[in-house]
């Protein structure tokens, strides 16, 4: 028997050298190597125009969404629990997963203000087995970012699901019933440091209708997939730095109400007034002179910044711009549909006015043709049946919220 | 949906089906029309039951002879799926609007089916039958009937039963059966399941149990005995059959069996001797029914064709028991030298392998016994334990053994061996005297005779010629599936050296270096970190696990390994074991992860299902080699070689591959599941080795993973789990429909011109 080991061995040697040779794969460092330059193709005219094209119509696929009009809770109480273990050193996310986690949660913080003025978020960090609540439930995005850029963001150890889990919880109980209870995690760890039966917890965050979603860096862990299942929230896995973007702010539009708890219920809200004042004032909430600001509609105290929560007399305080702005979840853009080449008798985009391509006479044999060929580069609103370029869809759909076709036509009518 | 292979309606009780299991349909239909055995390789999880169950109803249900399917499984929770499985098809049929008459049942132990309160409380199986045997044998029923009732205790369920079975002949209207199903009803109707389903089985259309009802020649022959010529036979996981059949015929005789067996011979003489004094006509009867009653029996066996007992075969039931021991007393002082010859040749000091033929003739020079008496040692012993109406039959287990070795050590020359180990690991003093049975299809031949069909199935039967010569019969059919699969639910990575370019293997030389042992560590480690819920990881042997892990805890690997999920270790005690199983799936289920490290050929390996979460990732540390020192392994290897020229390296790396591909196929159970399975050995990539594997293994080891570094694999495995931890879109590819299998089954007619017919 040893005899035979002995010879295979010297067969193995060889075909380490062969394989060797000719490399059909990498090696680990030139494997995640993307040479991103390959995808792009120059035309006959040596510009990348239909390149450019087929990488935004690809993006716009991810833009559609469902439109039907459904009931969304647009004030929202959301804890952003993030994950510091040891494993969030890990560089297999550039420049590490750590990096990327605070600057994108940075961004997402801003963004989820932005759509969701009236809502509210704090942020819970994990590590060694216990959490630490950074920053309680506020409505001032500043706050929230501040903490995560200056506190001490190290790791340690191994992060403890349940312990997060119950520090959110036990702040989200006390929400009042017309806003939304909602934890976000993001997850760099394949293993949770529990001083208890999780599952327990996750009883509890159902009954109190928590909706938990996680996004995870790593792999599928089972209890993720199975809480997120239970309390209704979404569980996604990275692949990349831009997937782990996407799956991150897909988070952002507000979820849809369960019919339970949709009893209506009115909400104090103030409007305040802006002022400029020529002699600098302290605010009431950092206690620092300056200028400008707000006026709280009932207690008349000053605030810097808005949307935020009165510090004296605890009014949520927003501006109508902001309303108007969670307003567009409620009743979104419909989808564009692709114009085919057979209707595409316009000349110029609605909104823009740059004018559209001309359908092609003579099929050119060249395979980087075949993209721009297959589409006419002509978006249909089907309420108004006005043609966009692909610019102004994208734009349209991810910043303005409202189909310029449509506002004018009712314009025009009334 | 229905559809027509041939002209064979069959219902299959989903909407789509899997090419390869029509392709298995297709294979299993030629193989049973041509009469003749096949063998099949289909990975489990894919709907191999299904498809096999699904067609052979079809069968039954439209031939004109009516022909029995007897399917062997190997543990009992694979025998509740299938039973589950045959009952969720017949409700399909009826539904659908077919009128059977279908009865199926499974058989297991009486420790499983029991529903005695008073007996079924026991751990032990064995004590479980002595239990049942004392409140069911006919001399104790007899014996109640002359006292008042409630002195002698009786099982109610057994007497219910048989009151009723007396009335009425079907005990158990038609339909199909869970294990669980039949303890209710036998609990409902106040009826013994273990005998409901046994006294059932000549009248069932399918019988669902497990390979020793049929293999073993102890069990077979009470249970099995008075099946048809037509049935159709199926070995569902029968990878390991050959072990099962040599299991079946050997014998391992150890001290203290001697030492009991002493014991329960001076009890049984003083039995006697009682006996003799109050009811001598009791064993005067005995006698002449041994010189009658034996010849009578002989004759019923040549009209009928039972399954021939290997332990009696027919060329001797003509005879009757020798004169010498038909005297209960003389038997018992027969039986008492034979114990005590076999403890003499036990103090020797050196290992002693002999064929019988010499053991027989040593035998007959030190203590004058012949062959012919020994022949019949376990016959004569079941006679006379029935005679004295003893009770706690568990005591005399140990003579049971001394008797059967006996038997079998006559009876047998051919493929046979006696091997006398004194010592358990060269030092321990243990003496073993093993009677090895180095032919497998000695058992199995019985079977391939007397059934017309024999289907052998398995996940892992490659290389699928290695099956006929060891179990020496002809394949009509034999055929190995790929997968049809959505998307690569797994990936195997042969992983040949560790970071350090260092190469790894299992292989004896190298496998204490620390330089390896380091880098096995470290797989373990590095997998440990990227694999999320549960890792299982497979040793060669127990011996070298616990070496290893040993050398782990000194390098604090272990503490590393530690830090990122809880370790579990399989051990030979089957209590801790399921212990740790218990926790191992715990861990994984509340996120902490879990490794579990066991041994190739263990329970673990054979038995348990790693599906989901259980099993993210496989790792196979070495090549599962058998100890090639074991001196039992090398009487087989030259049996082998000289009997089926089979090279000794192609058997063992084919013994190897099997359990490798057994233990890396843990993980996989079904298309949605998905796993990594690492091979960690450098000899894994050689190409030799990795043709052995099973089609749908060796389908999807792609070049470009079959000679990694750990760092490399770890790239390629991060990026899979990514990849699998995607929203799953059930889109059904390469799924077929209806029309796509009527489009297939119109183009075999058309290509191959062969209509199937009815017979």
């Amino acid at each position: 028997m040893t005899k035979i080991i002995n010879s295979n061995e010297e067969l193995i040697d060889i075909d380490d050298e062969a394989q060797n040779a000719n490399q059909q794969i990498g090696y680990a460092w030139e494997e995640e190597y993307k040479r991103s330059w390959d995808v792009l193709q120059e035309d006959e005219d040596g510009g990348l125009k239909h390149t450019v094209e087929h990488l935004q119509s690809r993006k716009r696929k991810r833009l559609e969404r469902d439109t039907s009009i459904i009931k969304r809770g647009i004030i929202r109480h959301m804890f952003l629990i993030i994950d510091l273990s040891e494993a969030m050193l890990e560089k297999d996310l550039r420049p590490s997963r750590l990096d990327l986690t605070l600057s994108y949660a940075e961004q997402f913080i801003l963004e989820f203000f932005d759509q969701n003025p009236i809502s509210q978020l704090g942020v819970i960090v994990s590590k060694s087995g216990v959490a630490e609540k950074l920053m309680g439930l506020t409505g001032n995005p500043m706050d929230n970012i501040n903490v995560l850029k200056k506190k001490n963001i190290d790791t340690d150890g191994e992060p403890s699901l349940q312990n997060a889990l119950e520090m959110a919880r036990s702040s989200l109980i006390h929400v009042p019933a017309h806003g939304s209870r909602e934890i976000l995690i993001i997850m760099g760890s394949l293993t949770s440091c529990d001083p208890g039966d999780i599952n327990e917890t996750i009883d509890n965050l159902v009954s109190e209708n928590i909706r938990v979603s996680i996004v995870g860096l790593a792999a599928e862990v089972q209890i993720c997939k199975l809480m997120c299942k239970k309390t209704k929230g979404t569980y996604g896995v990275v692949l990349n730095e831009a997937h782990f973007k996407d799956l991150l702010f897909e988070i952002i539009p507000p979820p849809p109400v369960s019919i339970v708890k949709s009893k209506s219920e009115l909400v104090v809200m103030g409007f305040p007034r802006g002022v400029n004042e020529s002699m600098p004032s302290l605010c009431a909430c950092h206690s620092k002179p300056v200028s400008g600001g707000y006026i709280c509609a009932r207690c008349n105290s000053k605030i810097c910044d808005l949307p935020t929560d009165c510090p004296i007399c605890e009014l949520t305080l927003v501006s109508s711009p902001h309303l108007a702005r969670s307003y567009h979840h409620l009743f979104p853009v419909a989808n564009f549909e692709e114009v085919p080449w057979s209707s595409a008798f316009t000349t110029h985009c609605y909104s823009c006015q740059m004018p559209f391509q001309t359908q092609p006479q003579v099929v050119k044999g060249r395979s980087n043709n075949v993209t721009s060929i297959d589409s006419s580069g002509r978006y249909n609103c089907p309420k108004c049946k006005k043609h966009f370029c692909i610019e102004c869809d994208t734009f349209i759909h991810e910043v303005i919220h409202n189909c310029p076709g449509c506002l004018s036509t009712s314009e025009n009518s009334t | 949906m229905k559809f027509f292979i041939g002209n064979l309606p069959i219902y299959f009780p989903y909407d789509k089906i899997y090419p390869e299991q029509y392709s298995y349909m297709v294979d299993l239909k030629k193989a049973i029309d041509a009469g003749g055995h096949c063998l099949l390789e289909m990975p489990s999880g894919t709907g191999k039951t299904v498809s096999l169950l699904s067609l052979i109803v079809a069968i039954q249900a439209n031939y004109k002879e009516k022909r029995k399917l007897i399917y062997c499984s190997r543990t009992v929770p694979e025998i509740e799926k299938a039973l589950a499985e045959l009952r969720n098809l017949i409700e399909y049929r009826t539904k659908c609007g077919e009128k059977d008459e279908y009865l199926g049942i499974g058989l297991t132990s009486r420790k499983n089916l029991c529903i005695n309160s008073s007996v079924n409380q026991e751990k032990w199986g064995k004590v479980v039958d002595a239990r049942c045997r004392n409140l069911t044998a006919s001399w104790i029923r007899e014996k109640s009937k002359l006292y008042s009732p409630g002195e002698v205790p009786l099982c109610n369920f057994y007497e219910k039963m048989e009151n009723d079975n007396e009335r009425q002949r079907m005990l158990i209207p038609d339909g199909v059966y869970t294990l669980e199903e039949l303890r209710e009803y036998g609990k409902e109707q106040g009826h013994c399941p273990y005998y409901m389903a046994r006294r059932t089985i000549p009248f069932a259309n399918a019988v669902i149990y497990s390979y020793h009802y049929l293999l073993d020649p102890k069990v077979a022959e009470l249970v099995s005995k008075e099946l048809s010529k037509d049935c159709i036979v199926v070995f569902d996981e029968a990878h390991n059959i050959d072990n099962v059949c040599i299991e079946s015929l050997s014998i391992d005789i150890t001290k203290p069996n001697l030492d009991a067996s002493a014991k329960s011979i001076a009890k049984l003489r003083d039995v006697i001797e009682d006996i003799k004094k109050k009811d001598s006509q009791r064993l005067r009867d005995e006698y002449d029914k041994l010189v009658e009653g034996l010849m009578a029996a002989s004759q019923e066996r040549d009209e009928d064709v039972y399954l021939s007992n290997p332990i009696l075969p027919e060329d001797l039931s003509h005879e009757a028991v020798p004169g010498n021991i038909r005297q209960a007393e003389h038997f018992v002082a027969f039986l008492r030298r034979f114990v005590e010859y076999l403890k003499t040749r036990m103090r020797a000091q050196q290992v002693v392998a002999e064929s019988p033929m010499s053991f027989l003739q040593n035998c007959r020079e030190v203590t004058l016994i012949e062959r012919q008496p020994l022949r019949f040692c376990s016959q004569r012993l079941t006679s006379l334990v029935r005679t004295l109406e003893l009770s706690d039959l568990n005591d005399y287990y140990a003579l049971h053994k001394v008797a059967a070795f006996a038997t079998l050590v006559a009876t047998y020359e051919a493929g046979f061996m006696l091997i006398l180990e004194p010592f358990e690991n060269d030092t321990i003093p243990n003496p073993i005297f093993h009677y090895a049975c180095l032919d497998a299809s000695i058992a199995i031949k019985p079977i391939f005779r007397r059934f017309k069909t024999v289907v052998i199935t398995s996940g892992t039967l490659s290389p699928l010629d290695m099956y006929p010569k060891i179990l020496n019969f002809q394949a009509a059919v034999q055929e190995s599936y790929s997968m049809t699969l959505t998307r690569n639910c797994f990936l195997p990575l042969v992983v040949t050296r560790g970071s350090d370019q260092v190469a790894i293997s299992s292989k004896f030389e190298v496998r204490n270096d620390p330089a390896v042992v380091r880098n096995f560590g470290q797989i373990l480690v590095e997998f440990s970190k990227i694999v999320p819920d549960g890792i299982v990881a497979f040793f060669p042997s127990y011996l070298y696990m616990e070496s290893i892990v040993a050398m782990w805890n000194d390098m604090g690997i272990l503490n590393e390994a530690w830090k990122h999920k809880l370790i579990f270790v399989e051990t030979p005690d089957a209590a801790e074991t399921s212990l740790a199983l218990e926790n191992y799936r715990k861990a994984c289920d509340n996120g902490r992860g879990a490794i579990l490290l066991s041994v190739a050929r263990g329970k673990v390996s054979e038995g348990i299902d790693f599906d989901h979460n259980y099993g993210r990732a496989v790792i196979m540390f070495g090549v599962p080699y058998q100890y090639t020192e074991s001196r039992i392994l090398k009487a087989r290897l030259e049996f082998l070689r000289e009997n089926y020229r089979i090279r000794e390296s192609d058997f063992l790396t084919f013994d190897a591959m099997r359990h490798a591909a057994q233990c890396v196929g843990r993980v996989l159970r079904g298309k949605t599941d998905y796993g990594l399975m690492i091979f960690s050995d450098k000899r894994f990539a050689r190409a030799d080795k990795r043709n052995k594997l099973p089609r749908w293994l060796n389908q999807f080891i792609t070049d470009a993973c079959t000679n990694l570094s750990t760092d490399m694999a770890l790239v390629t495995a991060k990026k899979f789990l990514r990849t699998m931890a995607q929203p799953f879109e059930r889109d059904q590819l390469g799924v077929w429909s209806v029309e796509d299998v009527e489009r297939q089954e119109r183009s075999n007619v058309g290509v191959g011109g062969r209509a199937a017919q009815f017979n």
